[in-house]
């Protein structure tokens, strides 16, 4: 979008500029939207789960291991269509991480067992290379009864 | 990625949890498993009507037993207790006397050894071998990854490495297993490839433990040919 967007005021020197700070596909790194459920006793605000991920992380791979997975979480919430067992709460959510680091990632998700005393269990639905494509798993995962 | 089969053959259920089998049947459904089998511990099952499993998912959840004895005497009766009548035994291992025991045994289905519960005691090259001649499986409980932490969980994952280089050596049978204690503790079986991956095992084999032999197993594919062999 903003290449097209430069290339066509191109006579407008700011876009220009910007166009040129902008970093180069080459340089750009890969990455890989991890879409997830969870499943918990009760719910649990995106700011625990975020604790509990690079707690997991950095005590599976170390400070270096984290660092090159790149991990950031896009967005998390409750799944308000869930129906199914009465005291189970379900969330989904989108974690991003770079492209080599994707069964890393999983590993460390997969080591996570509760967040500040409430058990959970998370799943990865799916991988996709874009915020979209992960957005529409989820949505898939939404829509189910 | 082909479609496999997998199958997760320690979970545990009502009555030694709190969990009913219909709950741990439905999230295993939604991740992908063909099947569970519920071992509960045979001394809590005794006398109880959970033992047997409603007729309605027979088809995906199988009956096993997990056997935890203390001496060798008790070991032996409660196999022979206990074989023909449940499709699955697996004995939870203890002493290196218990494991040589169970491995020598080919009733027996799956050990499970203990990784860092008891401290010093693992298994041998030479009780693997014991493994591989009866078609005895050898568990890796992810379990046992995923609730420990730091120097327990490096200690843990020192032994399971171990085991598997005898494993591969003697071409042993490894058998992935959740041993969930609830539905929280369940993984999806990519995970659970994810996770056989920290103490080194390749994607195939730790696919190969989630389907093929979990498979073979509950349908007494190796045992049935010894049987032939014996008569």
């Amino acid at each position: 979008m903003k290449m097209k967007r430069a290339k066509c005021k191109s006579q407008n020197k700011f876009c220009l500029l910007r166009f040129a700070l902008l970093l180069p596909p080459t340089l750009r790194e890969r990455r890989r939207y991890l879409a997830f459920e969870l499943i918990s006793e009760r719910e649990i605000d995106k700011r625990e789960l975020l604790r509990e991920i690079r707690d997991s992380v950095y005590s599976l791979y170390g400070d270096t291991g984290a660092s090159e997975s790149k991990m950031w979480l896009i967005e998390y919430g409750k799944n308000e269509d869930a129906n199914g067992g009465t005291d189970r709460c379900r969330g989904v959510g989108i974690l991003r991480c770079a492209h080599n680091k994707v069964e890393e990632v999983r590993a460390a998700l997969a080591c996570i067992h509760s967040a500040s005393g409430v058990r959970l269990g998370i799943r990865v639905i799916g991988i996709s290379g874009t915020i979209k494509g992960a957005s529409r798993l989820t949505a898939t995962v939404k829509n189910e009864k | 990625m082909p479609t496999f089969k997998f199958f997760d053959l320690n979970v545990h259920a009502y009555p030694e949890t709190e969990v009913p089998v219909e709950e741990l049947i439905r999230v295993a459904r939604r991740y992908g498993y063909a099947g569970i089998a519920i071992t509960n511990y045979d001394e809590v099952v005794k006398g109880k009507e959970g033992g047997q499993l409603p007729p309605s998912i027979a088809n995906f959840a199988f009956r096993g037993i997990e056997i935890r004895a203390k001496s060798l005497s008790e070991l032996k009766r409660r196999i022979r207790l206990y074989y023909g009548k449940v499709p699955l035994i697996v004995v939870r291992g203890g002493s290196k006397e218990l494991n040589e025991a169970a491995l020598k045994n080919p009733m027996v289905d799956v050990l499970a050894p203990p990784y860092g519960e008891h401290g010093k005691e693992g298994l041998t090259h030479v009780l693997v071998r014991y493994a591989a001649e009866n078609d005895v499986a050898i568990e890796f409980n992810l379990n046992a990854i995923i609730h420990s932490r730091r120097s327990d969980r490096a200690r843990i994952l020192g032994k399971m490495r171990d085991i598997l280089k005898f494993v591969r050596k003697y071409k042993a049978m490894p058998v992935i297993t959740s041993n969930a204690h609830s539905i929280y503790d369940l993984r999806a079986p990519r995970e659970m490839v994810a996770l056989a991956s920290l103490f080194g095992m390749q994607k195939e084999e730790a696919v190969h433990a989630l389907s093929d032999i979990p498979e073979g197993i509950l349908e007494k594919k190796w045992k049935k040919k010894r049987e032939v062999e014996i008569i």
